[in-house]
């Protein structure tokens, strides 16, 4: 059958609209533009190929053609079509700002019809809930009065509508103030008691005003003398789930922004129990209630224990139970549950032995990058428990092997998260660490080690680090050769503090408990000897120089020949006596374990057993070493005092042995 | 002339009620701490026989912010087992912060306890305040010694049917100068005052240090 004129193809519909040309006008626009309309809500498909079509544009002038006092029905048509290609379909979003509809919307806003006006209201809506549409500039003097006219408004599409845009725009602490001073905060109060849209718009830019202002929060609780707050507090026990979760996220950042206020710990338990309750609705409500606990609990210890005696260890954990859960809901339940297990050992004995491990452990592998980070957070906080990392529960390959594979994940916010996960899981106290090894995860974390990231840097050393602590002779050698001498003495020079701090430890580490590995402080020409040495002699951070002279106490805890080094070390032959020598600037430091560090390293050198310590001792004293220890021996650090005096009595044995002789 | 290690000083007085001010977070000993191995006895003598079990034991974790310290032990000749019997622990550290002399729990009393500690002589300068505020008011934070409860939790290498008990646990001191470690362990259901003792073993030519960091 031939096309008719009025044919609802998109091609052909598209065609109609518009201004002059080919265009319809009258009646056959208004149809045009209801069909396209009718098409497009909640069609995705569609709205793309309409997108394509170049409809948008099309149907912006003619609301810019009629915005001024043409035909109502048509503006409300126009303001509708273009509403829709603004909701949920980010081409549409910038096609519409694109095509310059904004002013267009917002100029019918004073149409002298309610419908127009409704129409505008709801178009301008949904362009406002997007993050690409920009923000709304409330420090101009006009914009911040035309915001404050659209709240006296009596219609509620637009006291929803300008919330709304507050709630999108106002960031900054000075716009948080200036809508303050402007009387918004108040007149948003006044408008909680009004129509379900309304009062869940008011909630969200309330928010959005005080939100980490303690200034304004303050200001906020004392309006109608707390009666402000006191409407909050009843609004977490509204009957509509989304009120209750906007309510419950308004009282938390007023907490927040000033500690003050909603401090009572009824009202946070409430706030718990409403939360956890809220986990069972479906829809947006039920997936912002886990992030909303969690900000509620962040490192609060008491609230976890609030948690924990309500159930919602178990609450969060029944999900995993009920089938496959929508990824923002997932993220959400996981990173409550790393909260919990963040501080409190029996939640993480409640995780574990209510079996979701293997839930956590498949989400490290889910397609959404935010749940494999949320997965990451919760293995690492349930790995801070030292029993079951003893016993470990969380070092087998069905743990390690996903972790190892987000190494190689595209998104380096991932590689970061799993990186602190496998910190954790690395100290699992075997002294075998055949599983890091053979899943390819050591040399993984050696490639990271070299990274031009810092933080991937930092944390894949301080990964091996604790991988290589008590571990066995062949895994250090087996780790060794992956991570090479020259990389590990170019570690412990790196331009970041931390990294060389981390490096240093993994060294002592290494050097610790087995005689052999020794060696390697001393390969390529003593290579990380020299590092060590300059690394001291430059009197980096604190830290640093503490692992420094913990590493150097480690290496002076060898042979002779080690000693020697190590004493070499510390008294450079070729020193001029102008440059004061580190240890002495160490032993003099206001940092307990520096001091602490330092009389190890001299503990060891002039160790009883060996050898040549007596003639160590004799060059420690001819440096002054060993008379700047003597005016330690009351040191106010107890652990100090007493290692000095254990240097001192080594010392001594071997002056009485010489007097004897 | 030597200076002597050892020092019987008393321990000062913390003023007011909280006696937590004081407390410093580092570990207070770096002969206490993660990595650190002590080897030695566990005295099992019974009426019938003497015996004594080598032990060794492995510090694994160390908390003295919460007054907390786990590890394991390992038992090495113990009769009727085929291997060393390993078992994992978690330690009370007494900083009358987080613990106190009294143990409250395990079936032990208030005078179970005072019976035990005072059977280390380094506890002799505190009996008396701990027997008139249970220590509360002591700063043990500069004492040459450590006193602690270890609990043993679960067998690491055999099953729960190994025909032994982790059911008591130990009163134990560490001596902060030389490291050392003596301890008693309580059980109203097996011999009393079994003592163990233990000292640092993980000494080449001089002391060695491991370390790890949780995120």
């Amino acid at each position: 059958m031939p096309a008719s004129a009025t044919g609802n193809r998109p091609e052909e519909l598209a065609e109609r609209l518009g201004v002059g040309g080919a265009a319809a006008e009258g009646e056959a626009l208004l149809k045009a533009l209801r069909e396209v309309k009718n098409q497009i809500i909640g069609n995705k498909t569609k709205k793309l190929l309409y997108l394509h079509l170049g409809a948008v544009p099309r149907i912006v002038s003619v609301l810019a053609s009629v915005a001024g006092g043409g035909d109502a029905a048509l503006i409300v048509q126009a303001a509708a079509a273009i509403g829709s290609f603004a909701c949920g379909v980010e081409d549409g979003v910038r096609a519409v700002l694109d095509a310059g509809a904004v002013p267009h919307l917002t100029r019918i806003l004073s149409h002298p019809d309610e419908k127009v006006v409704d129409a505008g209201a709801r178009s301008l809506r949904m362009i406002f809930k997007s993050k690409l549409t920009p923000k709304y500039d409330v420090l101009q003097e006009k914009n911040m009065k035309f915001l404050l006219s659209l709240l006296y408004r009596e219609n509620e599409n637009v006291t929803e509508l300008a919330a709304s845009i507050i709630a999108h725009s106002c960031e900054r602490n000075e716009e948080q103030k200036a809508l303050y001073d402007a009387g918004i905060l108040q007149r948003l109060v006044k408008l909680l008691g009004g129509p379900l849209n309304q009062r869940d718009a008011c909630l969200e830019s309330i928010e959005a005003i005080v939100r980490n202002n303690s200034e304004v929060a303050q200001k906020f609780a004392c309006i109608d003398n707390g009666k402000a707050l006191s409407s909050l507090i009843e609004l977490i026990q509204d009957r509509y789930p989304r009120t209750r979760l906007l309510a419950c996220i308004c009282l938390i950042t007023i907490r927040h922004a000033s500690p003050c206020f909603v401090q009572e710990m009824q009202i946070k338990t409430k706030l718990i129990i409403i939360l956890i309750e809220l986990l069972e609705e479906p829809g947006t409500a039920g997936d912002e209630a886990p992030f909303a606990l969690t900000n509620l609990i962040m490192d609060e210890e008491e609230l976890h224990r609030q948690a924990v005696s309500i159930n919602a260890v178990d609450k969060l954990c029944n999900f995993f139970y009920k089938g496959p859960i929508e990824p923002r809901r997932l993220q959400g339940i996981l990173l409550a549950l790393a909260e919990l297990c963040s501080k409190l050992e029996k939640c993480r004995s409640q995780l574990l032995s209510l079996q979701v491990l293997n839930f956590i452990v498949d989400a490290l592998k889910h397609d959404c990058t935010d749940v494999r980070i949320a997965a990451c957070s919760c293995i690492r906080n349930i790995s801070r428990s030292l029993k079951n990392l003893s016993a470990g529960h969380l070092s087998s390959e069905t743990v390690v092997v996903p972790l190892v594979q987000l190494l190689h994940d595209e998104s380096s916010l991932v590689q970061v998260a799993a990186l602190g996960a496998i910190c954790n899981v690395a100290v699992n106290f075997a002294p075998r660490k055949s599983v890091f090894i053979q899943c390819g995860g050591v040399s993984q974390l050696v490639q990271l080690s070299k990274s031009m990231d810092p933080t991937l840097r930092l944390k894949s050393v301080w990964a091996l680090r604790n991988l290589m602590f008590l571990a066995d002779r062949t895994d250090k050698e087996c780790v060794l050769m992956d991570l090479t001498i020259s990389n590990l003495a170019s570690l412990i020079c790196d331009s970041e503090h931390p990294i060389q701090e981390q490096a240093l430890a993994l060294v002592s580490n290494l050097v610790d408990g087995c005689r052999d590995p020794f060696e390697h402080a001393f390969a390529e020409d003593n290579a990380i000897i020299n590092a060590l040495t300059r690394i001291l002699r430059g009197a980096s951070s604190p830290g640093v120089c503490i692992q420094g002279m913990f590493l150097l106490a480690n290496i002076a805890a060898g042979n002779e020949l080690h000693k020697e080094v190590v004493l070499n070390c510390l008294l450079p032959p070729q020193a001029n006596g102008d440059s004061p020598l580190f240890i002495i600037k160490f032993l003099q430091s206001k940092e307990n374990l520096l001091r602490v560090a330092s009389v190890w390293c001299i503990v060891n050198l002039t160790y009883r057993d060996s050898l040549c310590s007596s003639t160590r001792a004799a060059r420690l004293r001819d440096a002054g070493i060993i008379s700047q220890i003597k005016t330690m021996v009351n040191d106010p650090c107890l652990d100090c005092k007493l290692r000095v005096r254990m240097a001192l009595e080594q010392c001594m044995d071997f002056e009485n042995t010489h007097h004897v002789h | 002339m030597p200076v002597r290690v050892v020092e019987s000083s008393t321990p000062s007085q913390v003023s007011g009620q909280d006696a937590s001010s004081g407390h410093s977070l580092p570990p207070r000993c770096t002969l206490l701490n993660v990595g650190r191995a002590f080897a030695g006895t566990q005295n099992v003598s019974s009426l019938q026989k003497d015996e004594a079990w080598k032990v060794n034991v492995q510090i694994q974790g160390c908390d003295f912010d919460h007054g907390y310290l786990c590890g394991t032990m390992e038992a090495l000749n113990v009769p009727l087992a085929d291997t060393p019997v390993v078992t994992f622990w978690e330690g009370e550290i007494v900083d009358t912060k987080n613990y106190t002399f009294f143990t409250g729990k395990w079936e032990a009393t208030p005078e179970d306890d005072i019976r035990h500690w005072s059977k280390f002589p380094s506890f002799g300068p505190l009996l008396s305040q701990v027997e008139a505020d249970g220590g509360k008011s002591l700063d043990l934070s500069n004492y040459p010694y450590i006193f602690m409860r270890w609990k043993e939790q679960y067998f690491v290498n055999v099953g729960v049917d190994c025909g032994l008990t982790i059911a008591g646990f130990y009163y134990v001191c560490f001596s902060c100068s030389d490291g050392s470690i003596n301890g008693f362990y309580y059980d109203p259901n097996s011999s009393p005052f079994q003592k163990l003792e233990l000292k640092c073993s993980n000494e080449l030519m001089g002391f060695t240090f491991s370390s790890y960091q949780l995120q």
